[in-house]
């Protein structure tokens, strides 16, 4: 496989991770638009362990896993208290803050980015992505699946019909903060070099966008959603700008058409 | 030394504060979080770069500038309000966003990553007030500012159509049953929020000497906190919440280095939300849909 | 329900009102609009929390108690207004009154997705196919007729094998037809042992399957018995009347 190819992929398996990542809170009917920092704090906190530490690069990452479930879960508590346009407008805090913060660490690097030297292979990168879209699948064929679809429609309905409504949720925004950690850890050691910079709000839009694009009332529409925004602009070829744009303008006309993204339940 | 650095937060403050206005407006008339005010920002700051450049004279310039961006919040309004009762909640804030998007890539590809030196056509004229140097342009943007609050807080209080805004902001349906021309008065509301965001850019780029693509992240995107701070929905509230961001921005800078100002400026969004989401002129917290 | 008192900013909704409801009884909660008669139903599910006042369950003092662990001791309801999830399926939604069977971690990871075979589908499409509704089971609640969505929400509620299971206006928008297949249906459900509190205006539907009426207005018990003798009572006459004097 070419090296221009395999990255291709890779970011798509990386992506797809991610895409997960904002799923979960999105199932639960919340947009987690500080995901940016959570990726952010998974390839930081992986990259230093395996930098600094020596660990080895897989646990590595599922020590980024790790740190941004027990960040986000961490911050579940005040966050989850604010509904609606409150919770868009603390994720977004939370994000820059998150970003300003790393920016001022210069053990990690700071603004000058932070190269990391061990390495996984594109197999490690793949197998996770796989690993991920299985389990987070079997999890939506659970009563996790009924139920968290349960409070996103209707609070307190699903309160008085037995569901933890909060429990739901914190567990979903948990979840999903480490899977956007992971994601990052795996950027980190496959790219080997990760820049703060990146992590801005502008990146969860993105993510975000892409998720929406493909559908959050089935399991699968992330999986296409990831797909969609990675793959068709290699097909399209042209800057990267343009692929935003497009992609831009996708969004504005999927949004007007059909803003239940391409996958829907029925 | 001290003086000094008050005065260049209130002029930035100034330009937070316009900006604030027109996120406000949106957030509190029609409870719409609108990230493609960002872009707008941007626009019109881009848009002075090139005009300048150009020779024009400075008024033109302005009125380019304010003009484009309120022409795009008209496009932008056609594809995210004017469906929100049609659809799902999040589309208006999910379509503002790729407008953001949009914009800023257009930008890229037009003109590039760099950040452009703006030609000031001034000169530099500053006053000395006491121990502190005060630029006149600066010091005319923020009078330019409050100025047009005010005259919107005049609109929206003692006008027929700020009855009509206040009313949609109560009850977008109990407007539509009492005569409310909606489908006018709307699109007006974003055309006011773009006239202000876009003479914020223009404000901007002239006093700072500086347009790019990015500006509109860099710079606008803290009017978000100003709003909050301020307390959403009340545009003397985002007078205020900008002024005092463009303090705590100048102030960052002074005592903790350029690094630390999203820290600060974002840790104050994210202390109020918790603390006192109302903000600080806010009243009582209504529910918020997206 | 013991004394119970309920204000929301001023405007006292219920008012030291107290009844009680013995077991595999068939209680109807009657009274004029704006009674408070579905705020009974919201305190005593913990939607709301009352000022004043306690709410026991087979003896054991519910009154702080979580929302969401009432229906795990048997306390269910259905809505005046439906709430179905609009975004689940039939067969979905019913199967969301299970997980009081099995509440916590290990009951929210229980498989279900797969095919016929699942205990939890079978049961919960049984449950469908009793009420006639088996052919509803794979659409989206959403998009149904309002008869068929009360009946879905009746469902749903069953699910949770409750003991006590509140109704908040059953019979409305129903026609003949619906409203006799819903008393039959009822009758069933209060012979199995359930105990049935109804909140209701059709009188005649009330008349044939309840045995003992609560009267209510403006959030005070006014009368309480047999429901012909509470027919006969002036002061549910004159509230009733008076609500259709001012209503005229």
């Amino acid at each position: 496989m070419s090296g221009y190819l395999e990255g291709v992929l890779a970011l798509l398996c990386i992506n797809t991770v991610l895409a997960y990542g904002a799923f979960l809170p999105m199932s639960a009917g919340q947009l987690n638009l500080g995901i940016a920092a959570f990726v952010a704090i998974g390839a930081y906190s992986s990259g230093y362990a395996s930098n600094a530490l020596g660990l080895n690069p897989i646990l590595a990452a599922l020590g980024g896993f790790a740190v941004a479930a027990s960040v986000g879960w961490l911050v579940a508590f005040p966050i989850l208290r604010t509904r609606g346009i409150y919770l868009a407008l603390a994720t977004f805090a939370l994000n820059q803050v998150v970003q300003g913060t790393i920016l001022n660490v210069d053990a990690v690097g700071g603004a000058a980015g932070y190269p990391v030297s061990a390495h996984v292979g594109f197999p490690v990168v793949a197998a996770f992505a796989i690993a991920v879209f299985a389990l987070v699948a079997a999890l939506f064929h659970t009563r996790f699946g009924i139920s968290v679809t349960a409070v996103k429609d209707d609070e307190r309905a699903a309160d008085v019909m037995g569901l933890s409504v909060r429990g739901m949720q914190s567990a979903a925004f948990t979840v999903g903060a480490g899977l956007a950690g992971l994601a990052g850890a795996l950027y980190a050691h496959y790219f080997n070099y990760i820049e703060v910079q990146n992590y801005g709000v502008l990146f969860s839009i993105y993510v975000m966008l892409y998720v929406l694009l493909g559908g959050t009332q089935t399991v699968y529409g992330p999986l296409l959603g990831a797909a969609l925004f990675n793959l068709l602009p290699e097909l399209l070829r042209g800057s990267a700008a343009w692929r935003y744009v497009i992609f831009a303008c996708l969004i504005i006309a999927i949004m007007s058409l059909r803003p239940q993204g391409v996958l829907v339940k029925r | 030394m001290l003086e000094q650095q008050v005065v260049n937060g209130l002029m930035l403050g100034s330009v937070y504060a316009l900006v604030a206005v027109a996120f406000t407006l949106a957030i509190g008339i029609l409870n719409f979080l609108n990230f493609s005010i960002p872009g707008l920002f941007m626009v019109s700051g881009m848009l002075t770069w090139l005009l300048l450049r150009q020779a024009a004279p400075w008024p033109l310039a302005a009125l380019g500038a304010v003009a484009a961006a309120g022409a795009l919040s008209l496009l932008v309004e056609r594809f995210t309000y004017r469906l929100m009762r049609t659809s799902e909640h999040f589309v208006p804030l999910v379509t503002s966003m790729a407008f953001l998007i949009l914009l800023e890539n257009l930008m890229l590809i037009g003109w590039g990553s760099d950040q452009q030196r703006v030609p000031v056509p001034f000169g530099s004229a500053s006053a000395h007030l006491g121990p502190v140097i005060v630029s006149v342009p600066q010091l005319l943007g923020l009078g330019c500012a409050v100025l047009a609050v005010a005259c919107m807080d005049f609109l929206l209080k003692k006008t027929r159509l700020g009855r009509g805004v206040r009313t949609i902001a109560e009850d977008a349906q109990l407007a539509t049953l009492l005569g409310v021309p909606v489908e006018r008065v709307v699109p007006l509301i974003f055309l006011f929020g773009g006239l202000f965001t876009g003479l914020a850019g223009f404000l901007f780029a002239v006093n700072y000497q500086q347009a790019s693509p990015f500006m509109g992240e860099e710079v606008a995107l803290k009017g978000i906190s100003a709003m909050v701070v301020g307390g959403m929905g009340n545009i003397w509230g985002a007078i205020l919440g900008g002024l005092l961001i463009g303090l705590v921005e100048t102030f960052a800078i002074f005592g903790l280095g350029a690094r630390a100002v999203d820290l600060c400026v974002y840790g104050a969004l994210l202390a109020i939300l918790f603390v006192r989401p109302t903000g600080l002129l806010g009243g009582v917290s209504r529910h918020q849909r997206m | 329900m013991r004394s119970v008192s309920l204000g929301f900013g001023g405007l006292k909704v219920l008012d030291a009102l107290s009844f009680a409801v013995g077991s595999g009884e068939r209680l109807a909660l009657i009274g004029p609009n704006g009674a408070g008669k579905t705020t009974v139903f919201n305190i005593l599910t913990g939607v709301y929390a009352p000022d004043a006042g306690q709410v026991l369950l087979d003896g054991a003092d519910i009154t702080r108690l979580a929302s969401r662990f009432r229906i795990r001791r048997g306390l269910a309801r259905t809505f005046q207004n439906i709430r179905l999830m609009p975004h689940l399926s039939v067969l979905e939604n019913v199967m969301v009154a299970q997980y009081a069977h099995t509440p916590g971690w290990l009951g929210m990871l229980q498989p279900v997705g797969f095919g016929r075979a699942n205990r939890w589908r079978a049961e919960a499409r049984a449950a469908l196919e009793a009420a006639g509704l088996g052919k509803y089971a794979a659409q989206l609640a959403g998009g149904l007729p309002y008869g068929v969505q009360k009946r879905i929400e009746l469902v749903r509620a069953l699910a949770a094998r409750p003991r006590v299971l509140l109704l908040d206006e059953p019979a409305a928008g129903l026609n003949p037809a619906e409203s006799e297949a819903l008393h039959e249906a009822l009758e069933a459900v209060a012979r199995s042992g359930v105990t049935l509190v109804v909140v209701e205006h059709d009188m005649h539907f009330v008349e044939r399957l309840c045995t003992r009426v609560v009267v209510l207005n403006f959030g005070c018990k006014i009368a309480e018995g047999a429901v012909a003798a509470v027919r006969g009572n002036p002061l549910v006459r004159e509230a009733y009347l008076g609500s259709e004097r001012d209503a005229a």
